[in-house]
């Protein structure tokens, strides 16, 4: 056998409570330093994944390993460790909004650093010039002291990924990171994720709302609904037809294109995809 | 790196003194009271304050469930309520009629004097709202308790007092609260009530009251609770209900009957308290 | 008044069953309660009022009463500093207790990655002796507190702070358990899925969501404990009460307007302070 896989998952099902079934029979295998994006139409379990994948929540049953671990076996601190080499930035930023932007982006650190190290870093904050270097490159450099709710949107996305340049992981999850920032905004974060991905080998997966961003960013692209797996192929393979069975009931709610292709949708045009 | 400093020291110029500084003056004032009052904990936990505390405990039970002592603490209990309900009442009857004067945009300024000419009356127009804010003011600031001292002389010793110390100090928070929330009326559906050509008291009953009265309800049922707290000890100073029969168990070392008593309060506390959240979701 | 709304269209009877009790209990309270307006027109009423209102003017402002009145209204700012940091010693630990995210369940738990065992019920029983002790702190008046503790410890300031402590404590526990309860989980679930401890989470990303609430409550504390250890000497716990009482029972009404207008004095202070550093936060 080769080098694991980054991720392998088998069957995988995921349930809240009683009848709440998030995820059904997911099968997924990731190769390090691969780039996925991941579509389909809300509500069809794309978050519920990304959860899984970053160690907050635990599949029900099915297996899921992360370079060859079992994640099922895993407590205390080698989950601590395991979530340290996982890096999410998540749909609404979830940064702290009183403390200041240096403060959220160390956070980023906080699995390497002893508890007495962080609490000493609230107070004079350390490793000043890597988390303006990580500013820098999410082009925010002058908020290092603000406050993180005195920021825009979009700006506080770029401190989020911030913060995962300074967890520094193996790698990055990203769910739906453009869904509250403007249309050409999104395209550089998701050009600067890749750029990110290219720079260090890391294995990048994103949810999308976009099919656009999706089809033209990546080349590999799995499709989602209702907690199932619809499709898993290159960017290339993807057919109108497939995109129009992920959305049928559901429309994409997202962005300007989203609606151009509703309006399309309802004449029977086919879409022109990538156009935008 | 020079950015990093400079981004830093901006940083502390905003905050970083000024912290430092309040920080410095709450530890002297900690100090400074920790002196003044007389604190020793060591008492507390010494064999003797901690062995009278323990003592004032063990005395406390078991409490006294006799029928004369259960039929005072009913009665008590009744009284309190009372004191508490007719408090409450007149309290909103104050803040009514005060409140409305205490709102800047209803007595003198914003969208419904708009088109008024100016200068007509001028200055004279805040005679109302000022006086009613110093009259609230007053109320407020005075606790129940004072009130009570002073109405127990005015009106001699039972529950009455109790109630017009707690409609009067209440009245005072109630009053400033309901002026807050007039200030704070939605004004589109009174815009477009004035272009109607509605009146100034035609658009008090139809724009104003509607938007208002549901908060109106759900702080009185608020002070409501807290009252019923404050007429339990009002009996202190004279005033009736449960704080009268407290303060003589206190007062006569009648611990067993005492714990009865603050039993009977905790019960009558508690379900007002649950009877006024549940009337806050009917209302709201 | 009524206490239920008018929602135009409301068939509900509710309204007017509830306004019938409402105004039947009002009744039997008017009579218990022995509301007597009518006292302030009979001739010993009237006397009254008139010997109160007129003796209020002028105030007391003799050098010997005023040099007096010093010592206990420096006590009673003492008392209430003390008693709100007491109350905030007491309040702290039992309120987090009190709060199911941070004594059982949620991010700080792991309850995803473990089984509820023995662990688990012992912090539930923890939760609800946190949450009887706050009851128990906060039903039982501040007077009657400051009567227990003049009992055990004696007359002057001390009992005074133990009871706003006390009486406090309960109060700050219970809204600081609900400040907490709304903590925003986001947040904490983003800094765990960097690896961070549990302790780690409650610093980053726990704290500094409650912090601005809760210092602004416990300042409106304070405020609320200056006016409360202005009365607290009724029952012989120190402050300026204990003199208000003596003047009123003396009749020595001007004296009352001294203490008066310190109280007013105190009570403007403190709104001033709680206003000054809440502008800080």
């Amino acid at each position: 056998m080769t080098a694991p896989h980054q991720y392998r998952l088998e069957s995988v099902r995921k349930e809240f409570g009683r009848q709440q079934v998030a995820l059904e029979g997911f099968d997924l295998t990731v190769a390090q330093g691969e780039r996925v994006a991941l579509i389909g139409p809300s509500g069809a379990g794309k978050t519920t994944l990304f959860r899984m994948l970053n160690c907050t929540i635990r599949p029900t049953s099915g297996r899921l390993r992360i370079d060859g671990e079992e994640v099922r076996e895993l407590y205390g601190r080698r989950l601590r460790e395991m979530r340290r080499r996982i890096g999410t930035i998540y749909q609404q930023h979830n940064l702290v909004p009183r403390l200041r932007v240096v403060h959220n982006v160390l956070s980023g650190r906080l699995g390497r650093w002893s508890l007495l190290g962080s609490l000493a870093s609230l107070v004079r904050p350390s490793h000043l010039e890597a988390v303006h270097q990580a500013l820098a490159d999410v082009g925010i450099a002058e908020k290092l002291f603000s406050r993180t709710d005195e920021l825009s949107g979009g700006q506080q996305q770029r401190v989020a990924i911030a913060r995962v340049l300074m967890q520094d992981p193996e790698v990055i999850l990203a769910d739906e990171p453009v869904s509250s920032v403007d249309p050409s905004l999104a395209e550089s974060i998701i050009r600067l994720l890749i750029t990110i991905s290219d720079q260090t080998r890391k294995t990048l997966m994103v949810n999308l709302h976009s099919t656009d961003l999706a089809l033209s960013y990546f080349s590999r692209v799995v499709g989602m609904k209702q907690g199932v797996k619809l499709f898993d192929t290159a960017a290339a393979q993807v057919t109108p037809e497939l995109l129009r069975e992920l959305y049928s009931g559901h429309v994409p709610v997202n962005g300007a294109a989203g609606r151009v292709r509703e309006a399309e949708q309802e004449v029977g045009e086919p879409a022109h995809w990538g156009a935008a | 790196m020079d950015e990093v400093r400079a981004l830093r020291a901006g940083a502390r110029d905003r905050t970083r003194a000024s912290t430092y500084v309040m920080l410095a003056l709450l530890g002297a004032l900690f100090v400074w009271s920790y002196q003044g009052s007389e604190i020793d904990l060591g008492l507390l936990f010494s064999a003797d304050g901690g062995g009278a505390i323990a003592d004032y405990v063990k005395r406390l039970f078991p409490p006294d469930f006799s029928p004369k002592v259960v039929a005072e603490a009913v009665v008590g209990a009744w009284e309190t309520l009372a004191i508490s309900l007719v408090g409450t009442v007149l309290s909103a009857v104050i803040a009514l009629s005060l409140a409305f004067f205490g709102a800047r945009n209803l007595v003198y300024s914003g969208l419904l004097y708009e088109m008024e000419p100016r200068r007509r009356f001028g200055l004279l127009r805040r005679v109302p709202y000022l006086a009613a804010k110093a009259v609230l003011n007053f109320l407020r600031t005075i606790p129940e308790m004072l009130w009570a001292l002073i109405f127990v002389f005015l009106v001699g010793l039972g529950p009455f007092p109790g109630v017009l110390a707690l409609g009067v100090h209440t009245g005072g928070v109630l009053g400033k609260l309901f002026a807050e929330v007039l200030e704070d009326v939605d004004l589109q559906p009174i815009e477009s009530l004035q272009s109607t050509g509605a009146g100034k008291v035609q658009i008090l009953f139809y724009g104003i009251l509607p938007q208002v009265l549901p908060q109106f309800i759900s702080y009185t049922l608020y002070r409501w609770e807290v009252n019923i707290r404050v007429a339990a000890v009002l009996g202190f100073v004279g005033a009736g209900g449960l704080g009268q029969r407290i303060h003589i168990a206190l007062s006569l070392f009648l611990e067993q009957q005492l714990l009865t008593l603050l039993i009977a309060l905790y019960i009558l506390v508690t379900a007002v308290d649950y009877l006024s959240a549940y009337l806050r979701r009917r209302a709201v | 008044m009524s206490l239920t709304p008018r929602l135009p269209g409301s068939r509900s009877i509710f309204p007017y069953v509830f306004g019938g009790l409402f105004l039947i209990v009002l009744a039997d309270s008017w009579r218990r309660a022995e509301v007597n307006p009518g006292i302030f027109f009979e001739p010993e009423g009237r006397e009254h009022l008139w010997r109160f209102v007129t003796g209020m003017y002028p105030p007391e402002l003799s050098w010997e009463f005023l040099e007096l009145m010093v010592r206990p209204t420096i006590e009673t700012i003492q008392i209430s500093v003390m008693g709100t940091l007491i109350a905030v010693v007491i309040g702290f630990p039992l309120g987090l207790l009190a709060t199911s995210t941070f004594s059982f369940q949620g991010i700080l738990h792991e309850t995803e990655f473990r089984n509820a065992g023995l662990r688990h019920g012992l912090k539930v029983c923890l939760y609800g002796l946190a949450r009887a002790l706050l009851s128990l702190f906060r039903c039982i008046p501040e007077f009657v507190w400051a009567f227990m503790f003049v009992r055990a410890v004696g007359l002057g300031p001390f009992p005074g702070v133990l009871a706003i402590g006390v009486a406090y404590g309960g109060m700050l526990g219970k809204v600081y358990s609900e400040i907490f309860e709304s903590v925003n989980e986001r947040p904490l679930e983003a800094i765990q899925s960097t690896g961070a401890g549990r302790l780690q989470i409650f610093f980053y990303g726990w704290f500094p969501q409650v912090l601005p609430n809760i210092t602004s409550y416990t300042l409106y504390r304070w405020e609320c404990a200056v006016r409360t250890s202005a009365i607290l000497g009724l029952v012989g716990a120190g402050g300026i009460g204990q003199q208000i009482q003596i003047s009123i029972r003396m009749f020595n009404f001007h004296e009352v307007t001294t203490l008066l207008l310190i109280l007013f004095a105190l009570v403007a202070g403190a709104d001033y302070v709680s206003a000054k550093v809440r502008s800080l936060l």
